[in-house]
């Protein structure tokens, strides 16, 4: 299996939930995380990675500061805010709920 | 929510650029760095680590590009852009651009002015809750041909529709006065307002202060209490809350304060000050005409069937009180009643200006289609390297929005000047005049139009632009223009001739009438008279017979003063209203069965009918001795004569006010007819002819003399009339002196010739007459401009042509009569599209006309050939450029 380009829509999902895990980071240690929790399956082209983010600030469900990076320059942080977690969970309920339906039409000879 | 923030976010997004910028790039270096030292701990050399590191980011152009579309909005950003190009375009032609926004400027300043005061005055609910449920009350006598108009009524209608009438929520009655204020400060004349205390609850008012009248205060004999407009009580009062409790005078009368209204409250009219409560009981209620009604619907009920069931009270009614037979209830909305009188003319002005409006569209559009010919190559050029067809439309709809939204703001500062210049000098007999300002729904519909102009002129030429792929090439030879630009210009043209003949012919129509009402004999002689009118003091002047005594002292006075010629005095003058009405019996009886019309009455002293310049057609006038002894004689109009006594000789004959058999005050007395008199009108120029009946003053009503017991007007209050041998008003300082004279306390009101009385009569036909002849003139001028401007257009592009015709041996003057002919053409098509618009239109204009019919062909005739004339002027100033072409010059140019 190839390395696949990350859908539309499932990218901020992604974004959200790897900030909810990691804490504060910075767009391109976000971009590297998506990439390894994937197992590196997922590519992700850098450049669509930050007018995302800057949708997701504009909607409010996360806020950017401009910080120190580990490596001693300085990064932009992002960082989620309430409204983004709660966005977190309830995208995560529909994502899974979206996905058991899915199922429901996949498995094979289920009886109806 | 979210999208809304980001939305806001992005509006936000519009301003700041250039930081926003500067912070990307840090953050995509920032990110390029990073990835490239993970490249090299990887392995890879610092140049792989870094096209590595670019590739996998995707473009640092294009992730800006990107960011950028997400940041802000886009179209929006398209849309400053071609509006700044548009502006810079504009900029560097500043004579198109200057025309354009002034044509519109002026047309849609006509439009918003004539809006605001349509809006303000028609459409805008009155200030009251739920308003459109008030009925203003009306009747009328059909058995003598008074189908409405009657809109007055008596306490004993009043008391039967408020405890019967069961389709209305709530009734009140009022008056409409004026009396003098006095105490703490000098005595001043104020209008005021007999209401019922019904009147807060039926309009849905509160006081801004204080309370209303209570119920008992309407009861015949409660202390007398009063209610101050906020305009007296900042005026007068310096706003003080304390006025509340305080006891002012009122006619002389000590009454108490117990409220203000709000600033806004314009009950009966604007002008009125004070309110007292009307007061009577059911026990003695009046059979007078002296009341006036306003009604509130009951949820369910129409005025269909509150027509119904007031008719039928009535009928009930009419059988203990005959002066009411006959009646029936005619009610219509409050509004209606109000300002129904000028819609006619305020939505012919609406139509005119909407008129002028289409005028100047097609001017503007016609420059536009100037300058999108000059400008073919341009837009050849901009196709070629690749413009959209989208592009173009937008591009180009910038330049007229923008022009058209200029106009607009133009147009606002028109209108905000126009508007106040109406309140101050307008008629000031139209009704909610107070009211008219510029607002929110004035600045809406302004922008809206000037939205709808622009697309409408900015089309115009875009359905030109659209199709011109090829135009690159038609830039070779061109001899004559193609026809299809030139038949839309000709359509243009035609049509501004069209309109602009349509409002000619409006105004003419208009300037007949007014000159037909001119002529009107409003039947007393108006030159070199003065008038004004004395209220006396109640508290002074107790009784009708001080009340004699005292006018008589005063016209005694004034007769004396040099340059006066004669001075008299009645309870009414011609032209300011009804005042007084009653019914009238007559000794012999007539049987013809029909019901008789009410009658006006009138009080007089003083040689009444010869002052005003009546003309006495039958037996003799009522002298100063018939005045003094109180002769019981009556003179009567022609008016009356012909209604009640038909075919006969109304002199010798005996008549007494109808007043109901049970009466317990009797009946009056019996009245002899001594003369007959010339009609005069009572309201209105040209309304026919209302009956007059004039009674010495000293045997009318007065203060002592109970209501129920009235046969006549109250003479506390007189209008007087001085003729004078010079300039009226060279006499009104010696005037007041004479009054002051008889007692200081006598405030005089409405000081003014009896000229202006009769002018104010023809008022409303003068304004409307002035502003269609304004919106006729500024349609007349622009459709001039817009003539010569094609002709021109249409000489220049042939200028060719016409060098090679002349080259060939045609005539100059053959050149020139073709010019004028092809101009010609197109304007005699737009002359007759225009009487034929007028034609069909004229019903619109039926009810503003005086005398003259609205398919007047004097008038059609008249404004067709001088449109005529004048198009074939604004043809033949090109046409003459034409002939004066030197073939040589224009072959060369070529």
């Amino acid at each position: 299996m190839g390395k696949t380009d990350v859908w539309q829509g499932t990218l901020a999902l992604m974004i959200l939930k790897t900030l909810e895990t990691m804490g504060p980071q910075h767009g391109y240690g976000i971009a590297r995380r998506i990439e390894q929790t994937s197992g590196h399956l997922l590519l992700v082209n850098y450049g669509t990675l930050y007018p995302a983010l800057l949708k997701l600030e504009q909607e409010g469900y996360i806020k950017s500061a401009w910080g120190v990076s580990d490596n001693n320059r300085r990064a932009k942080f992002y960082q989620l805010t309430r409204a983004g977690k709660k966005q977190v969970a309830r995208e995560t309920r529909d994502w899974e709920q979206a996905q058991a339906i899915l199922a429901r039409f996949l498995a094979p000879d289920e009886a109806s | 929510m979210a999208s809304l923030r980001a939305w806001t976010a992005r509006v936000g997004g519009l301003f700041g650029r250039p930081q926003a910028d500067r912070d990307l790039v840090d953050e995509l270096n920032g990110h390029l760095d990073a990835h490239v030292e993970d490249n090299i701990r990887a392995g890879m050399t610092r140049g792989e680590a870094r096209r590595q590191a670019a590739l996998r980011l995707g473009g640092v152009d294009m992730t800006t590009e990107a960011y950028r579309e997400q940041r802000s909005l886009p179209w929006f950003e398209n849309v400053t852009r071609d509006l700044r190009h548009a502006l810079r375009t504009l900029r560097r032609s500043p004579a198109f651009a200057g025309a354009a926004v002034l044509t519109l400027g002026l047309a849609i300043g006509a439009n918003a002015s004539i809006f605001t005061v349509v809006y303000r005055v028609l459409l805008k609910p009155l200030p009251y809750g739920d308003s459109s449920r008030l009925l203003a009350l009306d009747y009328g006598v059909p058995s003598v041909n008074i189908t409405s108009g009657i809109n007055f009524m008596t306490w004993q209608l009043y008391y039967q529709l408020a405890d019967r009438a069961r389709t209305l929520d709530g009734v009140a009655a009022y008056t409409r006065d004026e009396l003098t204020l006095s105490g703490s400060g000098t005595a001043e004349r104020i209008a005021s307002s007999q209401a019922t205390p019904s009147l807060a609850k039926v309009l849905r008012v509160q006081p801004a202060l204080g309370r209303w009248f209570a119920e008992q205060e309407g009861e015949t004999g409660a202390a007398p209490t009063a209610v101050l407009s906020h305009g007296l009580w900042a005026r007068r009062y310096a706003l003080d809350p304390g006025i509340i409790g305080q006891s002012i005078r009122l006619n002389g009368v000590p009454t108490q304060v117990i409220g203000v209204m709000p600033a806004t409250f314009a009950f009966p009219v604007p002008r009125t000050e004070v309110w007292v409560a009307a007061q009577s009981t059911r026990a003695s209620a009046s059979f007078l005409f002296t009341l006036q009604g306003v009604a509130r619907l009951r949820d369910g009920a129409t005025i269909a069937t509150a027509r119904t069931e007031m008719t039928g009270l009535i009928a009930d009614l009419a059988r203990s009180s005959p002066n009411q037979r006959g009646m029936v209830a005619t009610p219509l909305p409050l509004q209606e009643s109000i300002v129904g009188r000028v819609a006619d003319t305020l939505w012919m002005l609406l139509v005119s200006v909407v008129l002028v409006l289409l005028v100047a569209c097609a001017n503007v559009a016609n420059l536009f289609l100037v300058r999108s010919e000059a400008r073919q190559r341009e837009v050849a050029v901009r196709q070629a390297l690749g413009a959209g067809k989208q592009a173009l439309v937008r591009y180009f709809l910038a330049e007229s929005a923008l022009l058209s939204l200029a106009g607009g703001i133009v147009g606002l500062a028109i209108a905000w000047a126009a508007v106040h210049a109406v309140v101050a000098y307008g008629p000031p007999n139209l009704p909610r005049i107070p009211e008219v300002r510029l607002d929110g729904v004035v600045v809406g519909f302004t922008l809206i139009l000037s939205v709808l102009a622009g697309v409408a002129f900015g089309a115009i030429p875009l359905l030109r632009v659209a199709p011109l792929p090829t135009s690159l090439h038609e830039n070779g030879r061109g001899n004559t223009a193609s026809r299809g630009r030139f038949h839309a210009r000709h359509v243009l043209m035609g049509g501004q001739v069209a309109l602009a003949l349509v409002l000619v012919i409006s105004a003419g129509l208009m300037f007949r009438s007014f000159q037909k009402m001119r002529t009107v004999n409003p039947g007393f002689n108006p030159t070199s008279a003065l008038t004004f009118r004395v209220g006396l003091p109640n508290s002074e002047y107790a009784s009708r017979r001080a009340a004699v005594m005292v006018h008589h002292s005063i016209l005694d006075g004034i007769a004396s003063l040099p340059g006066v010629t004669a001075v008299s005095a009645s309870t009414c003058l011609p032209l300011t209203g009804t005042c007084f009405g009653n019914g009238l019996q007559t000794e012999r009886r007539i049987e013809d069965g029909k019901p008789r019309p009410f009658l006006w009455w009138r009080g007089v002293a003083g040689n009444y009918f010869e002052t005003v310049g009546m003309r006495i057609l039958r037996g003799r006038s009522i002298s100063r001795g018939d005045v003094e002894r109180g002769e019981r004689i009556v003179v009567v109009d022609e008016a009356l004569a012909n209604s009640y006594f038909p075919g006969q000789d109304p002199v010798g004959q005996r008549v007494r006010a109808s007043i109901p058999p049970n009466s317990r005050f009797g009946m009056p007395e019996w009245l002899l007819v001594v003369g007959v008199v010339s009609n005069v009108a009572t309201t209105a120029l040209a309304e026919p002819p209302a009956g007059h009946l004039y009674m010495p003053m000293s045997i009318a009503g007065g203060p002592d003399i109970p209501t129920q017991a009235l046969v006549g007007p109250d003479v506390t209050m007189m209008g007087y009339v001085v003729r004078t041998t010079t300039q009226p008003s060279s006499v009104v300082t010696a005037v007041r002196g004479a009054v002051a004279n008889v007692d200081p306390n006598i405030a005089l009101a409405d000081v003014q010739t009896l000229q202006a009385i009769l002018d104010r009569a023809s008022e409303q036909m003068a304004f409307t007459m002035v502003l269609i002849a304004i919106s006729a003139s500024v349609a007349l001028i622009l459709g001039v401009i817009g003539i010569y401007g094609v002709m021109s257009y249409v000489v220049t592009q042939r200028t060719a042509e016409i060098g090679v015709r002349l080259a060939l041996g045609a005539e100059p003057r053959g050149v020139a009569a073709m010019i004028v002919r092809q101009g010609g053409a197109v304007a005699v098509i737009g002359i007759a599209v225009g009487l034929m618009t007028a034609f069909l239109g004229s019903r619109v204009m039926v009810s503003l006309l005086y005398g003259v019919s609205a398919r007047d062909p004097l008038v059609f005739a008249g404004a067709a050939s001088a449109l005529l004339g004048v198009a074939l002027v604004a043809c033949w100033l090109p046409a003459r450029r034409a002939a004066a072409v030197d073939p040589l010059v224009a072959l060369r140019a070529e």
